[in-house]
């Protein structure tokens, strides 16, 4: 059976006044509600919710202000709230189903207004001969777009949804639309569309495209990545801004370092310093998010009795973390940032304007990709062997850094292969990654947490507290030890055969 | 999930009505409520305007060939959906009789619905018979409303040992007084006496009140045509003192 449609839009000429008068002359209604409203929409700056089929909605009038999760497939409310103003995070809101389902899905991302549509809203109820209602329509009247219908059909009442939705359309010639429909006709005001942000990459490359045009065009992505979530960083709206812009500038170092002799080395060198640069003075920031973002892991760790003794540390980050942002966001609003990122950006636009090139700026790019990847799939193969199990720390950590590198590249021309391929490949890296990212980020979380009980001593912290991560850096220990010892297997299973011939069949043919 | 039946042995003392109304409160609450008739009168179907017809009759209900939740009707209220009576109800005894396990059927048609709603109101017609076990089965909480009557003390003592008899301890029976008329000095008299003898009485007390009968002129929930009354208080207050006792 054909779905019934659910939404409609009116053409530009029918105000709500004359539709109404129409269908009086076809159905049995009253009008429940007519109010002024304002409808907003709200998602994180990565679309979490319209990547899971979502749509979140405040709509606020007169008479209450309601903010709701909508399944933009169906149509179905899958849960409600009533709230004055919305809060950036999920953690923020009233315990219950909007907050679990919201906190399911944006994580630690803020939630933001997308765009705001102030319009009259009629709310009807259609009736039958007993005066039961039997379907509820609201029809959105708005100042900047078309008018639009929405049918919310009553269970066990699903025949006078399809009656209405067919007369509708046939007696009133209404076009069917969808429920994002007035959301992305509100995007394209503003000149924008659902997801045109994420932090993923996906590079269209031309094979045999000369390999320094095509190094210029995953930079000059890359650049767009810091740039877009520059301000973001500066305004410290979620942690995440500074994630992906520290993602995107350690993959342009990755870049200038990877994918060799394409652009002039006097470039390369003069730019790696300053993206090395800017991966230093982001990283404290960063690790202080960290820190904060794994708070309730930490604290679940410790047995309930030492639970809240664990606070003044939250408190210690947190303050850190209020200075390192602000001296963040100075550089990134400084001159000597801006100048230099400038430069960049000028360079990437106009390379021709700089005659010099690297010595392989004329190889195809998948011949230069191939090379590429092979040779740091080989120095992976050659380092991650040689660990044994007395290997100091220092060795998984460069295997590690090996490791990004690889994936970044495969990142880079994944476009050129066979996805599926690529992403059986990509998934054994990233187990493999995911035990190293593991190992190091617990020690280091233990010797920085070490650190900061020694200056939280100085400020006569009370015992209990220092006991309490005392217990946390034992917790933080186990877990490193436990990813060491998970190395083996880890690694074992990334050089399986396998994956070795798969590496060969697409990279060294 | 709770599931609540609204019952006593005797006709007339105010079941349907609690059953409606609390359950408007309950979906008010913002808690998915569903109410089921179960009584052939029809008489909850029709305070929501709502058909008292069911897509092949007990039978079919009962043998479980149709999906409960296919028959369920949306009311005119947010939260609030109702299980439509059918005439052919007046038989469910007799056809649960055909039946394996007759009292545990209600309880197995009602498993798929127990995710989705808050509160499961089953208003139920007077009488002890193979339905009430049923229904006694299934439910946590019967809720038994009393006039105050002295015919009314001998049907309460009678239901305690009904439940005491068959073992129903899962059951917890909350009983309170319905259609009292203060201006009677008997129900006064009545009121205070049971409320001596059986302490599980509930203290609040739904009037004798004409704007409660008029539910049948309105066709809904007495709080959705009249907010501000004694009546409505009532049924407020009742419903805050039972949340208290099962939640």
């Amino acid at each position: 059976m054909p779905t019934t449609p659910l939404y409609f839009v009116l053409p530009e000429n029918l105000t709500a006044e004359k539709f109404l008068k129409k269908l009086s002359k076809k159905v049995n209604f009253y009008i429940d509600v007519q109010q002024h409203a304002i409808k907003t929409y709200y998602d994180s700056f990565d679309w979490r919710l319209y990547n899971a089929d979502m749509v979140c909605e405040l709509n606020q009038s007169k008479t209450s202000s309601q903010i709701t999760l909508i399944d933009r497939v169906t149509g179905e409310c899958l849960a409600l709230e009533e709230l004055q103003d919305v809060p950036p995070f999920s953690a923020q809101f009233r315990n219950g189903c909007f907050k679990t389902r919201l906190a399911e899905r944006i994580e630690m991302r803020a939630l933001l207004p997308l765009c705001a549509l102030p319009h009259q809203v009629y709310r009807l109820n259609i009736l039958n001969k007993d005066q039961k209602t039997v379907l509820r329509i609201t029809l959105d009247e708005y100042e900047i777009l078309a008018n639009r219908i929405s049918l919310h059909p009553l269970k066990g009442y699903d025949k006078a949804a399809a009656n209405i939705s067919h007369l509708l359309a046939n007696d009133l010639e209404l076009s069917p639309t969808n429920g994002t429909a007035a959301l992305n006709a509100a995007l394209q005001l503003q000149g924008r569309k659902p997801k045109d942000y994420s932090s993923k990459l996906a590079i269209k490359l031309d094979p045999a495209m000369r390999a320094d045009k095509a190094s210029i065009i995953i930079y000059k992505q890359l650049l767009a990545a810091i740039q877009i979530n520059e301000a973001g960083t500066i305004a410290d709206i979620d942690t995440e801004f500074l994630h992906d812009y520290r993602v995107a500038v350690r993959r342009t170092r990755a870049g200038l370092s990877q994918i060799k002799n394409t652009l002039p080395p006097k470039i390369v060198a003069k730019h790696a310093n300053f993206f090395a640069w800017l991966g230093q003075i982001t990283s404290t920031t960063r690790d202080l998010d960290v820190y904060l973002l794994s708070y309730q892991q930490y604290q679940a760790a410790l047995p309930e009795t030492l639970q809240a003794d664990l606070a003044p540390l939250y408190e210690f980050l947190k303050k850190k973390q209020v200075i390192a942002q602000k001296e963040l966001a100075d550089i990134l609003s400084g001159s000597k940032y801006r100048k230099q990122l400038l430069a960049w950006e000028q360079y990437l636009r106009d390379p021709a304007a700089v005659k010099a090139k690297g010595s392989d700026a004329n190889v195809p790019i998948k011949e230069l990709a191939d090379q590429r990847i092979w040779k740091v799939f080989q120095r992976v193969l050659k380092e991650g062997s040689a660990i044994s199990e007395s290997s100091p720390a220092e060795t998984l950590h460069d295997l590690r850094k090996t490791c990004k590198k690889l994936r970044y590249l495969m990142e880079f021309f994944q476009d050129m292969y066979p996805a599926k391929d690529m992403k059986v490949l990509l998934r054994a890296l990233k187990g493999l990654q995911s035990v190293l990212g593991d190992f190091q980020d617990y020690e280091i979380q233990e010797n920085n947490i070490k650190h900061f009980s020694a200056e939280m001593m100085e400020d006569n912290i009370a015992s209990d507290t220092l006991l309490a991560m005392g217990v946390l850096i034992q917790y933080l220990d186990t877990m490193k030890c436990t990813a060491r010892n998970d190395f083996a297997e880890q690694f074992s299973r990334f050089k399986q055969a396998q994956n070795q011939a798969q590496f060969k069949t697409l990279f060294n043919r | 999930m709770k599931i609540i039946a609204t019952y006593n042995i005797k006709g007339g003392v105010g079941k349907t009505s609690t059953a409606v109304n609390l359950a408007y409160l309950a979906a008010q609450n913002h808690y998915k409520t569903l109410v089921w008739d179960l009584d052939p009168q029809g008489a909850s179907s029709y305070y929501f305007r709502i058909k008292p017809k069911v897509k092949g009759g007990s039978k079919q209900l009962i043998a479980g060939e149709r999906e409960l939740d296919g028959l369920i009707k949306a009311t005119d209220f947010e939260n609030l959906d109702l299980l439509p009576a059918d005439f052919s109800f007046r038989n469910l005894d007799l056809v649960l009789d055909t039946r394996k396990k007759p009292t545990q059927r209600l309880k197995k048609l009602l498993a798929p619905l127990t995710q989705e709603y808050d509160f499961i109101f089953l208003d139920c017609p007077p009488n002890i018979s193979l339905l009430s076990e049923a229904i006694f089965e299934t439910s946590e909480i019967l809720l038994s409303p009393i006039i105050p009557t002295t015919l009314s003390l001998r049907t309460l003592e009678q239901l305690k040992k009904y439940l005491k008899d068959n073992k129903l301890k899962h059951l917890q029976l909350i009983p309170f007084f319905s259609m009292a008329d203060r201006r009677k000095k008997m129900h006064c008299e009545i009121m205070a006496t049971l409320s001596e003898q059986h302490q599980d009485i509930l203290s609040s007390t739904i009037p004798y009140a004409s704007d409660i009968e008029r539910m049948g002129w309105e066709r809904m929930p007495l709080a959705a045509y009249a907010r501000k009354s004694r009546s409505t208080d009532a049924y407020q207050a009742l419903w805050q003192e039972i949340l208290q006792l099962i939640t």
